[in-house]
């Protein structure tokens, strides 16, 4: 099939979902309109989208963890906890990472072993092997909307699943579910595989009912500069929206400056609506997610603590309608749901104490927006070109000449020559920006706030400040130092 | 002559940057590091160790399913005529906070020299690789 950016035809559509629903037995379990008629009974607390419009409107600012294990029954335990003990908003199916590369007989396996260890030995939980009816089971226990978060570049079959059972938002996309979570798969398949799981959502919503679509923010969640997550989210929106999505979550992950990462939710909705309407999409309902830090957390678990209230009281600030949850075990792997639930507690108590403010405009600021805005359309300016105006083409061809560069990300089509490094405020900035195509200004500013961290911590500038600060938050600061500053 | 190491992430685990690090670390330290990155089988660490003909393979496994994924390799490597190869595992070795003496057990009765918790500074291993090389 020709990748392009355009609403997949009828045809086209049943067509693929043939092959799709027969990737795993359980796919045989799905039947378009009796998953219609159970979704449209699913009640409004239960909606992903009405939940997410109606915190928008109220200014609030949701909780939503991350959460799964291998089997049904744990699952829901599990769920349970966070919803009631934890204070949950609202509620994830994180999926393992067998299912993410479609290994679903290594799925098998993981069920089997934890049903006999009595503990899962998967890192999520396998929503394909489970099918419609473990998914459905989930949903029905529990009393919140349900999303499936994951990292899964072929997700259709996941996609479906989860649609049919009542889960009305589901986080990913043709780059942010591919660069950062795959070594060797191309971005046309991606993008397509994505068009297909938009395509999902878009026919649901066609049948009046309402389902969320996350692209995933914080891509390799390692010093990403605002610029490039932006440009990826908008990217990705367009993309949903084309396919008939109309209620998108765009989101982005805590760099550590305050400044910086309240400008960038600014600037990424600013942008994002402009970019909504010159496409004429004039009718997406827009929300934002905001990651606490993904990069690593110290091990200490009152210190991880002031981590996630870091990035919630940032959060709150920035005005994000939701904000995904660390726990304090972050250092160690997957929580406890005790930790979990601490985690959840630690962070709406943050929330609370911040509802209603805002951090005010300010020079700082608003120069802050300013230059994340002016890059990110530099970016999205040489997409559209490269790709004569077709932005899936577009996209793909950037990623093959570096003009769309993520740093540290595993796929061999990412350039990988892009190096940020942190400036002297801490905030993200471009050490080496590869072939991305800046402003001589821009790049001249970068270099001169990171000679300006050189000249105070007596070192030049290079890899090694980079590698310092990939380290530091795990040993309590946001700037990596050497040691006699 | 450089000693030779084979550096990678094993199984469905696409955790990146350690493993970048790792590389720049082990390649300053003096070691000739055939990096194969993340997503890769137990095959593929192997294969990489006749090729290069290796002294050690690292493992590292950051989401947990490291357990399932790592057993049976070093009768693989027996098999494939790697006997007594240096075998390292670290990272996030197991789904969930749970006794480090426990989990190194595991992976040091699956046939592994080392296992190390996370956090584990590369400099550590670069030691211990020293010594079970006889630098």
């Amino acid at each position: 099939m020709e990748l392009k950016n355009k609403k997949w035809s009828d045809e086209q559509f049943y067509k693929v979902r043939e092959e799709v629903l027969n990737q795993w037995p359980t796919g045989k379990e799905i039947d378009f309109q009796e998953a219609a008629d159970y979704l449209k009974k699913v009640p409004e607390h239960k909606n992903f989208s009405l939940k997410l419009k109606k915190a928008k409107e109220e200014g609030i600012t949701l909780a939503q963890p991350r959460a799964g294990v291998a089997l049904v029954d744990a699952h829901i335990e599990l769920l349970t906890y966070l919803q009631d003990e934890g204070g949950a908003d609202l509620l994830p199916s994180t999926i393992d990472s067998y299912t993410r590369q479609n290994r679903y007989n290594e799925c098998e396996v993981g069920i089997k072993e934890s049903e006999k260890a009595g503990r899962s030995l998967l890192n999520g939980f396998p929503g394909v092997n489970h099918g419609v009816k473990g998914c459905r089971k989930v949903f029905e226990a529990v009393n919140l909307p349900l999303q499936a978060r994951h990292g899964t570049p072929d997700a259709r079959l996941l996609t479906e699943i989860i649609h049919a059972s009542g889960w009305t938002s589901n986080e990913g996309g043709g780059i942010s579910y591919n660069i950062p979570y795959a070594k060797s798969v191309s971005l046309e398949k991606t993008i397509l595989d994505w068009q297909y799981c938009d395509r999902v959502a878009g026919i649901y919503e066609e049948m009046g009912i309402k389902i969320n679509r996350e692209p995933f923010g914080p891509l390799t969640g390692t010093l990403v500069p605002p610029c490039i997550s932006n440009s990826v989210a908008i990217i990705e929106g367009l993309l949903a929206a084309e396919q008939g999505v109309k209620n998108i979550t765009l989101g982005y992950g805590q760099c550590g400056n305050l400044i910086q990462d309240v400008a960038a939710i600014r600037a990424l909705v600013e942008q994002a609506e402009e970019y909504f309407k010159a496409y004429g999409y004039n009718d997406i309902e827009l929300t934002t997610v905001f990651h606490q830090w993904m990069g690593g957390f110290p091990a200490d678990e009152s210190k991880a603590f002031g981590v996630i209230s870091w990035g919630s009281a940032t959060a709150a600030l920035a005005g994000a309608t939701k904000v995904i949850v660390k726990t304090p075990h972050e250092a160690v792997g997957i929580p406890t749901k005790e930790a979990n639930a601490m985690g959840i507690k630690a962070t709406k108590q943050t929330l609370n104490l911040l509802r209603g403010q805002r951090l005010p405009m300010s020079k700082e600021l608003e120069a802050e927006i300013a230059l994340i805005k002016a890059e990110t359309k530099c970016i999205l300016d040489k997409v559209f070109e490269v790709g004569n105006g077709d932005l899936a083409v577009g996209t793909v061809k950037a990623f093959e000449q570096g003009i769309l560069d993520i740093p540290f990300a595993p796929s061999k089509f990412n350039a990988g020559v892009i190096l940020p490094a942190r400036d002297n405020n801490g905030a993200v900035r471009i050490l080496n920006a590869g072939n991305i195509p800046f402003t001589k200004d821009i790049l001249d500013f970068h270099r001169s706030l990171l000679e300006e961290r050189g000249r105070y911590e007596g070192r030049d500038v290079a890899f090694q400040m980079v590698v310092d600060d990939i380290f530091a938050v795990g040993k309590g600061v946001l700037v990596g130092r050497p040691e006699n500053k | 002559m450089k000693n030779k190491l084979v550096l990678g992430v094993i199984g469905a685990d696409c955790h990146a940057v350690g493993n970048k690090i790792l590389y720049h670390a082990f390649t300053e330290a003096g070691f000739q590091v055939e990096n194969i990155g993340v997503l890769s089988s137990q095959e593929d660490f192997i294969n990489a160790a006749i090729e290069t003909n290796a002294d050690a393979i690292i493992v590292s496994s950051l989401y947990g399913h490291g357990e399932i994924d790592c057993r049976g390799l070093r009768e693989k490597c027996d098999e494939a005529g790697l006997k007594g190869i240096l075998l390292y595992a670290g990272g996030n070795l197991v789904v969930g906070k749970q006794e480090w003496s426990d989990v190194e057990k595991r992976f040091l009765d699956m046939g592994f020299n080392r296992a190390y918790p996370p956090g584990t500074s590369p400099q550590t291993t670069i030691n211990d690789l020293k010594k079970d090389l006889g630098w």
